[in-house]
């Protein structure tokens, strides 16, 4: 029922439109204060416009100097890697789990979806001196191993729930046509849950290139730096250097591509919170 | 003989689809866990050759270790802190956005789920521009009022500075619990309602008779989801924020301690000690909080 009285309406009205201002402005000047220069920000007014001529200039100078453009290509090889390997494995796995029966598959559903009550700090000393003994600190391919093991319980709880929505049929009439189990999955299964999959690949996509609690401790060398580890050191080193313009050109660069995801895909991420919170 | 060989063939397809995935997942999950859980009782700075077992000397040690206690009570403050703000605020909107039939409901839901998809790095320097005690957002927005300069060390206090972090983790939090209230609301039957409204029900009578106990099921996760990645999580804002604990190690949690400690000081067994307590903790704490609102739901049929 719409609500009638007027000034509840209208307090109603004026604390979203707060919480929204709240939320969009520290964005929006983010991106005014990327095109200041240093003096500016000591005019101690943050919402005042940019002056002419813009700073564009701040972007390319972080892209250069400050190693984004590494940054922004480490993180896109390990975010795309390790969302695919984790994909991958849980979808194979769910699958299973959803439609066949085998002694000791409850108990293995149980323990995946147990894992993610673990807080990961407590695996993080043993994971860094597994990754040393491998000899995969500070490469790709560490954060990408690490990230899909951390993607794994997610995307296998929901992926079990996709699959058990599906109807039987398709798969039964599949094997009544001679089609292999394999053939069954990759050609008729996989295409079917496409909802699905994108749903846990938008998930952890955006948990993947946002991670840092891990990043930081498995890569030590700066050209090995994801996003928000290039942006932590940053801005840990405005104490000695004070770059506030680049500072927030970096942070857009971080933070860009994350929101485009979200205004693509807003519906997918929304379906992933809600199924992944049902456990 | 036919339905022997389908069988090994099915069981073959079982096995080539389970077997990768598991072995995946104890290599980079279980083992290090059982490895943090072993580590926990030897005194060992790094190399293999100066591990020693002591049994419980690193949890005893923890007893007499005052910044552990400063940082348990920093976790349980941001737990309760953002638990109210968070539910407070997300409750409100979801219903205010779904309940109360207004136009752009739509476009507010999207607006306010943003900070959940920004990386908390990204929050932590927003957030540090906007304690800044020279170039500020805060200080200069006070100034405004005051008429002369503001120059509060917002994150410098010597007591409370924790306070300073409940803001951004708040902000950062209220999107995601509210998309799952959104859910669980819109999923009620219109008829309940339709029937509350011709008994005359106002709105808070409808949210507390109607919305509230059916949405308890999400309320109750949404808690324990907060919880657990608040006891496991803090640590990216402290490192952030404060420095990794600054002032004076009054702002540690425990995440950030366990860095401080095994990454910075070479203590890995007492680091790993503090992540089995890291895990004990949260299990606690989420058995218990299991337990009380299990008996609230009870008390409300």
């Amino acid at each position: 029922m719409a609500i009638k009285n007027p000034l509840a309406k209208l307090i109603i009205w004026v604390v979203l439109l707060i919480w929204g201002i709240a939320v969009i402005y520290p964005l929006l000047w983010t991106l005014l204060d990327a095109l200041k220069n240093n003096e500016q920000f000591f005019l101690n007014m943050p919402w005042a416009l940019p002056k002419f001529p813009l700073l564009w200039s701040n972007f390319s100078y972080v892209w250069t100097k400050y190693n984004f453009s590494t940054y922004f290509l480490n993180s896109i090889v390990v975010t795309v890697g390790s969302t695919l390997l984790g994909m991958i494995l849980s979808a194979m796995t769910a699958y299973i789990l959803a439609r066949y029966e085998f002694k000791g598959s409850n108990v293995l559903f149980t323990i995946y979806v147990a894992s993610m009550m673990i807080p990961f700090a407590l695996a993080l000393i043993p994971l860094f001196f597994l990754l040393n003994d491998l000899h995969l600190v500070n490469t790709w391919l560490g954060l990408i191993l690490v990230y899909a093991a951390l993607n794994l319980p997610f995307g296998i709880f929901l992926l079990v729930g996709f699959y058990k929505s599906l109807p039987k049929e398709i798969e039964e009439a599949a094997i009544i046509d001679g089609t292999s189990h394999y053939g069954t999955f990759f050609r008729v299964m996989l295409p079917l849950s496409q909802p699905g999959l994108i749903t846990v690949m938008i998930t952890n996509m955006l948990n993947n290139w946002n991670e840092y609690f891990l990043g930081v401790v498995l890569t030590n060398e700066p050209t090995k730096y994801t996003l928000p580890i290039g942006l932590a050191v940053m801005q840990a080193e405005m104490q000695y250097r004070v770059e506030w313009g680049p500072l927030f050109a970096g942070l857009l660069i971080t933070t860009l591509p994350t929101l485009m995801i979200y205004i693509i895909f807003q519906r997918q991420i929304a379906s992933g919170i809600t199924a992944g919170a049902v456990k | 003989m036919k339905t022997s060989s389908k069988k090994l063939s099915r069981n073959l397809f079982i096995a080539s689809f389970i077997i990768p995935t598991f072995l995946f997942f104890c290599l980079f999950t279980v083992y290090p866990v059982i490895q943090a859980l072993q580590k926990s009782m030897y005194d060992w700075s790094g190399m293999s050759e100066n591990s020693k077992f002591i049994g419980f000397d690193n949890f005893k040690d923890m007893f007499n270790d005052p910044i552990i206690w400063t940082a348990i009570g920093n976790d349980y403050f941001l737990v309760v802190g953002k638990v109210i703000g968070i539910m407070l605020l997300a409750t409100f909107f979801a219903v205010a956005l779904t309940r109360f039939r207004l136009r752009s409901a739509g476009f507010f839901r999207a607006i306010f789920f943003i900070p959940n998809v920004i990386s908390v790095v990204v929050i932590g320097v927003l957030w540090n521009f906007i304690y800044n005690p020279q170039i500020g957002f805060l200080n200069a927005f006070l100034a405004l009022f005051t008429g002369s300069k503001v120059d509060i060390t917002w994150l410098g206090f010597p007591k409370h500075t924790i306070w300073m972090l409940l803001p951004p983790t708040i902000w950062a939090g209220i999107g995601f619990y509210m998309i799952l209230m959104i859910a669980a609301i819109v999923n009620i039957p219109a008829s309940y309602y339709e029937a509350a409204n011709i008994d005359g029900a106002g709105q808070w009578s409808q949210f507390r008779n109607i919305t509230m106990p059916l949405i308890w099921e999400q309320i109750k996760v949404s808690i324990i989801n907060i919880v657990i990645t608040t006891l496991n999580g803090s640590f990216v804002i402290v490192q952030l924020m404060t420095n990794g604990g600054q002032p004076d190690n009054t702002t540690h949690v425990m995440g950030s301690y366990l860095y401080r400690m095994a990454f910075q000081q070479y203590h890995f067994g007492y680091g790993a000690a503090i992540g089995v307590a890291i895990l004990i903790i949260s299990l606690i704490t989420t058995l218990i909080l299991q337990r009380i609102m299990r008996q609230e739901t009870i008390e409300m049929h």
